[in-house]
């Protein structure tokens, strides 16, 4: 493989990895998972790097290669279990400055946000990372409507999992 | 919806909190394989590819295969040899065509239906290896009871205890169960290893569809 490919493409995955980390974080629960996964993102994404083309945002490309191998192309038998409280787990809450109801109005989130089915995590996740409607049904492959509806179906699920 | 904008806010809040791999450990990485399922469902596939002609090539060389050329019936067997490879090459072109149009970079709904319509080509030429094998078993039977030397002189003697009928069923039942046990263990074992496998975009493909009703 060309040496000067493979030089950029670690460069521009090593300036956007958080949003590798993002996806392992939505979508695993402790640390060899989240690892596992950045592996597979990653060799995908340098995969399809031959094809990528600059006229598409490498976040973008990023966003709809790392949530197609989280959603559809991962596979590993020791994959999560989703009652686990990630938040614990890998990272720790820098909540400092957080008072102590919201930061546990947030741990309770997190934890009902994992406990959401791959697609629905796909499409907060979206939504989070300040998508618009139009992206989202782009890297869905759903239609605009269909996101927006589906969306306001997983708030008032979270709405639920928070109420109960 | 409060929560979610709460949500919203930490999580775009400090990046800091994840792991921040090297270049030399993203560099390490790239050169790891992947193991994702369409490697898995690659490897299945050219496997079962490799088994169904590897079973009838060693069923050309068998000892009954030898049997069957002293019926003259090659007006038949040949046509179904012929037959059995002109699928098994266009179902292979087929699966190689709808193998390379798996993408990453799709949609996740047209990534899930490059990954299905791969995995049906093949699921299509198994089908269509159990009906040829129903149909050349059915094809043996018919000659082995028309022309099997051993056979005929079995079918004489139960004719002269008056037991013709039993012995056919006999004959007839036996092909049956054995054949039905042989297509049971297939399928059980597509079963398992499919089920296993494509369980998960299943479920995940079903949650994208349900979107569009």
């Amino acid at each position: 493989m060309n040496k000067e490919l493979e030089h950029s493409f670690v460069e521009l995955l090593e300036a956007h990895q958080n949003i590798i980390h993002k996806v392992c974080r939505l979508y695993t629960n402790n640390y060899d998972a989240h690892n596992d996964l950045f592996q597979e993102i990653t060799i995908q994404l340098w995969r399809a790097y031959p094809k990528f083309r600059g006229d598409a945002k490498f976040s973008t490309w990023m966003y709809r290669v790392g949530l197609n191998t989280a959603i559809t192309l991962y596979r590993k038998s020791k994959r999560t279990i989703n009652t686990q409280d990630f938040e614990g787990v890998a990272f720790k809450m820098t909540a400092d400055t957080y008072d102590d109801t919201e930061e546990q109005q947030l741990k309770i989130l997190y934890k009902a946000v994992h406990q959401l089915n791959d697609i629905e995590k796909a499409l907060i996740f979206l939504y989070l990372e300040d998508k618009d409607y139009r992206e989202i049904s782009e890297t869905m492959g759903i239609s605009e409507v269909n996101a927006r509806v589906k969306m306001n179906r997983i708030k008032t699920k979270l709405k639920t999992i928070l109420n109960p | 919806m409060d929560e979610l904008e709460l949500l919203k806010k930490d999580w775009n809040k400090d990046t800091d909190k994840y792991p921040k791999l090297t270049y030399n450990e993203i560099y390490k990485m790239i050169l790891k394989k992947s193991s994702s399922i369409v490697k898995w469902i690659f490897i299945i596939s050219v496997l079962e590819f490799i088994f169904w002609t590897a079973l009838s090539l060693s069923l050309k060389d068998s000892e009954s295969m030898k049997r069957f050329e002293q019926y003259n019936a090659e007006a038949v067997f040949i046509p179904l040899m012929v037959i059995g490879y002109i699928v098994l090459a266009y179902f292979f072109y087929l699966f190689f065509k709808n193998y390379k149009t798996i993408s990453a970079t799709d949609s996740t709904k047209v990534l899930m239906e490059n990954i299905l319509k791969t995995r049906k080509t093949v699921k299509y030429y198994v089908a269509f290896n159990l009906v040829y094998l129903v149909a050349s078993t059915v094809v043996v039977l018919f000659l082995e009871l028309d022309r099997d030397q051993l056979v005929i002189n079995k079918a004489q003697l139960a004719a002269a205890d008056g037991e013709i009928l039993k012995f056919y069923a006999v004959f007839i039942i036996a092909t049956v169960l054995v054949l039905a046990a042989a297509i049971g263990i297939l399928l059980l074992f597509y079963w398992l290893i499919y089920g296993i496998l494509l369980k998960r975009l299943n479920q995940n493909y079903k949650e994208l569809k349900k979107l569009e009703v």
